[in-house]
């Protein structure tokens, strides 16, 4: 099949304005044919023309739309795909982690030993404890068998574990933030540092709510977010 | 109704239309037809002319013929056709490098006409550039015509303008190279292919009215060693003809502009003081081929000073002509200036070393012609092949060498603009393909419009602006005024930075008393290469676009890179 280009889907894929394109028909540096009123080009030409001179040409228009269109996804869907973890048991940061990972369905993570190495790691370079008992670990880069979707897994503590946090309080929640890329990671970290910074919502998580009582309020956190437009 | 519409014109054709450069061939062969006929028309008109007013020479009045043609073709050009006198090649060049070769369909007769009375009444000038302005504007309104895109029209430009020089020379290779080395300065087979026919054509058309004749037909010289060496001496003194000619052009120009009164009165003036110095001495009259075959062929015997007084008087008669607004060139002055300074050398050798053997003095007018040609019009080329066309001599290649690129070297280092381009260079108009100047003349603000601004007003608190910052993909804000949207100012990241991390100034502070209200600002049908300009002094990177006090965008230089990169390719790689 030929397909013909249009002025403005010529300049589309050579990413050029579109009256650049048409100064160029008009001073006949570009072999656009006119048909009826307008001026069209076959593709096949046209990558021809482009390659000729050494310009970047896009096959189609749909790759780089795809691309744009990525924006990441938001804490409530992480949060219900990585599920809330009650009681986790342990004296020291190592082994909440440990009891944590083992209690982490095994449909989400396999590998949990490497998960366990990489959030140590990660741990031991500076706390993860960002302050009002809140610890967030996270390893350092994308776990490798993290690749469609990003999860968060929060987990409430029996009792309260010194995190070595920055404010020195003991931690009694912490959400292990598993994203797929780093921009989402930042996405999603920007978005539960909003919320943990709310007196209130510290309040509310010291009462280890029910998983569903606790997605409605982070539902809640995330519109506020949304009206707001920052992150 | 489509039927007929193709059918009425044949040219429209898929047979033509099925490849584009045998389309361009065959327009090339008409218009160098018609730009040939033009040629064969003035120079016959001008004959006419000539002769007709030949018996009124001997009167004492005869000093105001001149007078009167200059003020006939004044007012012809300035009242009935409403266009600037001179000679017309600039303004051709012009057009090629900046409107794509677009021509008035009335400058294809307006020159001829004017030139035939300036000349033909005895005015010291030259027809081809008028010819080649005539040949130009026929080659582009035929172009358009065919509705041919700029790069071809350009091109059938060329040919209209190779055509003419060919048919009024009888010399296709001088039109080829003058067309290719001065109108449209840039050799490319694209180029070549239909000029080089355009000039076959012209020059059918002449020998078919006119006969094939070589204008000035001479016997063979015998060129010897002592005559290369004088060569060089010949070429500096025309180098100095060149640059004197030049500068009295100048100077008379510069005069009769300053005088107040109308156009037609100064060139009637111009045209009595041309006819005066032509009672005395005739040779500097009309266009003066007639002296050089006298010249060429030995058959002109005054003295040495005479022929110096010659020189000098034909040198003002041109300036006069052209400078106080008659209409006509400066390619035929110059070849009679040329032999002139030609046969004044070769007298003055001839005085201090009487005991050499030197070749006759027909050739040093010819070599002197070559060496005006070159340092005028800065094409070496076209001085070369027009010599040896013209006078159908190839044993003279060797001196004509010297003389033409030493003369064009020795005048480029005074005077660095020829004298067809000077006023376009000193307006920075003209536009070689290829060049920096051309892209960014090409190139246009809209096109490099960046939109994704976000803007700001004036009474929002720097709290309010830290969320906008968030939001940008920019560093510079626009500040526009709340009701009217008026452009205020700007307001950098750059400039703010050390306070927007302080929080206690997020209330306290209006955008208004941050915003850097004297920003260079450009309008949309800006120069680029003025914006450029203004961006490097100030050593900006980006610069506000404002229409109707509105701001619509911003250039920023990286994009500017990126757009000029593409433009240099697609206009380089052809």
């Amino acid at each position: 099949m030929t397909m013909e280009l249009t002025i403005h889907e010529v300049a589309n894929r050579l990413n050029l304005p579109w009256n650049t394109i048409e100064r160029w028909v008009r001073q006949g540096r570009i072999p656009m044919q006119k048909s009826g009123n307008i001026y069209i080009m076959r593709e096949a030409v046209m990558k021809k023309w482009a390659e000729a001179h050494n310009l970047s040409f896009f096959l189609s228009k749909k790759e780089i739309d795809q691309e744009k269109n990525l924006q990441p996804e938001n804490l409530l869907p992480a949060m219900q795909r990585g599920s809330v973890l009650y009681g986790i048991n342990g004296q020291t940061v190592e082994k909440v982690l440990k009891d944590a990972i083992d209690k982490i369905p095994d449909l989400l993570i396999k590998n949990k030993k490497e998960l366990l190495a990489t959030l140590i790691e990660r741990e031991s370079l500076a706390s993860t404890g960002i302050g009002n008992g809140v610890a967030i670990p996270h390893p350092r880069t994308p776990l490798s068998e993290m690749h469609k979707n990003s999860a968060i897994i929060t987990c409430f503590f029996e009792k309260p574990v010194d995190f070595g946090s920055i404010d020195n309080k003991p931690v009694f929640i912490m959400f292990i933030l598993l994203s797929i890329s780093v921009k989402t990671h930042l996405h999603l970290l920007s978005r539960l540092s909003f919320c943990v910074r709310n007196k209130l919502f510290i309040e509310f998580l010291k009462t280890s709510p029910a998983h569903d009582l606790f997605y409605a309020k982070i539902a809640d956190y995330e519109k506020e977010i949304d009206q707001i437009g920052d992150f | 109704m489509s039927i007929f519409k193709s059918w009425r014109n044949p040219f429209k054709w898929n047979f033509f239309r099925s490849d584009d450069r045998l389309l361009l061939i065959l327009i090339a062969v008409i218009v160098g037809s018609c730009s040939g006929l033009a040629a064969v028309a003035l120079n016959r008109s001008i004959l006419i002319l000539f002769d007709w007013l030949h018996p009124f020479r001997h009167y004492w009045w005869a000093f105001i013929l001149p007078a009167i043609g200059a003020a006939l073709s004044s007012i012809f050009l300035e009242k009935i056709v409403n266009e600037g006198a001179g000679h017309g090649v600039p303004e051709v060049v012009y057009s090629v490098s900046s409107y794509g070769g677009l021509l008035r369909f009335r400058s294809s007769f307006s020159r001829i006409i004017s030139s035939c009375l300036t000349i033909g009444s005895g005015g010291s000038a030259g027809p081809e550039a008028p010819v080649v302005m005539s040949g130009a504007a026929i080659g582009a309104n035929i172009a358009s015509f065919f509705s041919l895109n700029d790069r071809q029209r350009i091109i059938i430009v060329g040919c209209g303008a190779a055509g003419a020089i060919s048919s009024i020379f009888n010399a296709p290779i001088s039109g080829l190279v003058f067309s290719i080395e001065v109108i449209l300065g840039e050799w490319k087979a694209s180029n070549i292919v239909p000029i080089a026919i355009a000039s076959v054509a012209g020059t059918e058309i002449s020998r078919f009215l006119q006969g094939n004749s070589i204008a000035f037909a001479h016997h063979n010289f015998d060129i010897t060693f002592f005559d290369i060496g004088a060569s060089f001496g010949l070429a500096i003194f025309t180098a100095v003809v060149t640059i004197f000619l030049t500068r009295s052009l100048k100077t008379v120009r510069g005069i009769s502009e300053k005088i107040q009164i109308p156009l037609w009165v100064r060139a009637a003036a111009g045209g009595c003081a041309v006819g005066i110095i032509g009672m005395f001495l005739p040779v500097v009259l009309g266009e003066g081929y007639h002296f050089i075959g006298s010249m060429i062929n030995e058959n002109f015997t005054q003295g040495l000073l005479v022929v110096a007084i010659a020189l000098f008087a034909k040198i003002f008669a041109t300036s006069l002509t052209l400078g106080s607004g008659g209409s006509g060139g400066i390619f035929a002055p110059c070849l009679v200036i040329g032999s002139l300074a030609g046969l004044t050398y070769y007298r003055a050798l001839a005085i201090i070393y009487p005991s050499l053997s030197w070749v006759n003095e027909g050739c040093y007018a010819l070599l002197g012609m070559a060496g005006l040609i070159s340092g005028m019009l800065q094409a070496p080329l076209t001085g070369i092949f027009l010599i040896v066309e013209i006078t159908g001599g190839y044993n003279v290649i060797l001196p004509l060498l010297i003389v033409s690129s030493v003369s064009t070297t020795l005048c480029h280092y005074i005077e660095p603009a020829s004298f067809y381009l000077k006023a376009l260079v000193a307006k920075g108009q003209l536009l070689r393909p290829g060049t920096d100047a051309r892209v960014l003349s090409d190139l246009s603000v809209p096109e490099l419009l960046e939109r994704d601004c976000l803007t700001v007003n004036q009474n929002m608190r720097l709290g309010e602006f830290i969320h906008i910052i968030k939001k940008s993909r920019r560093n510079i804000f626009p500040v526009e005024d709340e009701k009217t949207g008026r452009f205020l100012g700007l307001i950098h990241l750059d400039s703010i930075r050390s306070y927007i991390f302080n929080s206690d100034m997020y209330n306290a502070v209006f955008l208004w008393q941050i915003m850097d209200t004297d920003v260079d600002k450009v309008y949309p049908d800006d120069d680029l290469s003025e914006i450029l300009n203004i961006m490097d002094r100030k050593h900006l990177f980006s610069i506000p676009v404002v229409a109707n006090n509105k701001f619509i965008g911003i250039i920023s230089k990286a994009t500017l890179l990126d757009q000029y990169r593409k433009e240099l390719m697609v206009q380089t790689l052809d």
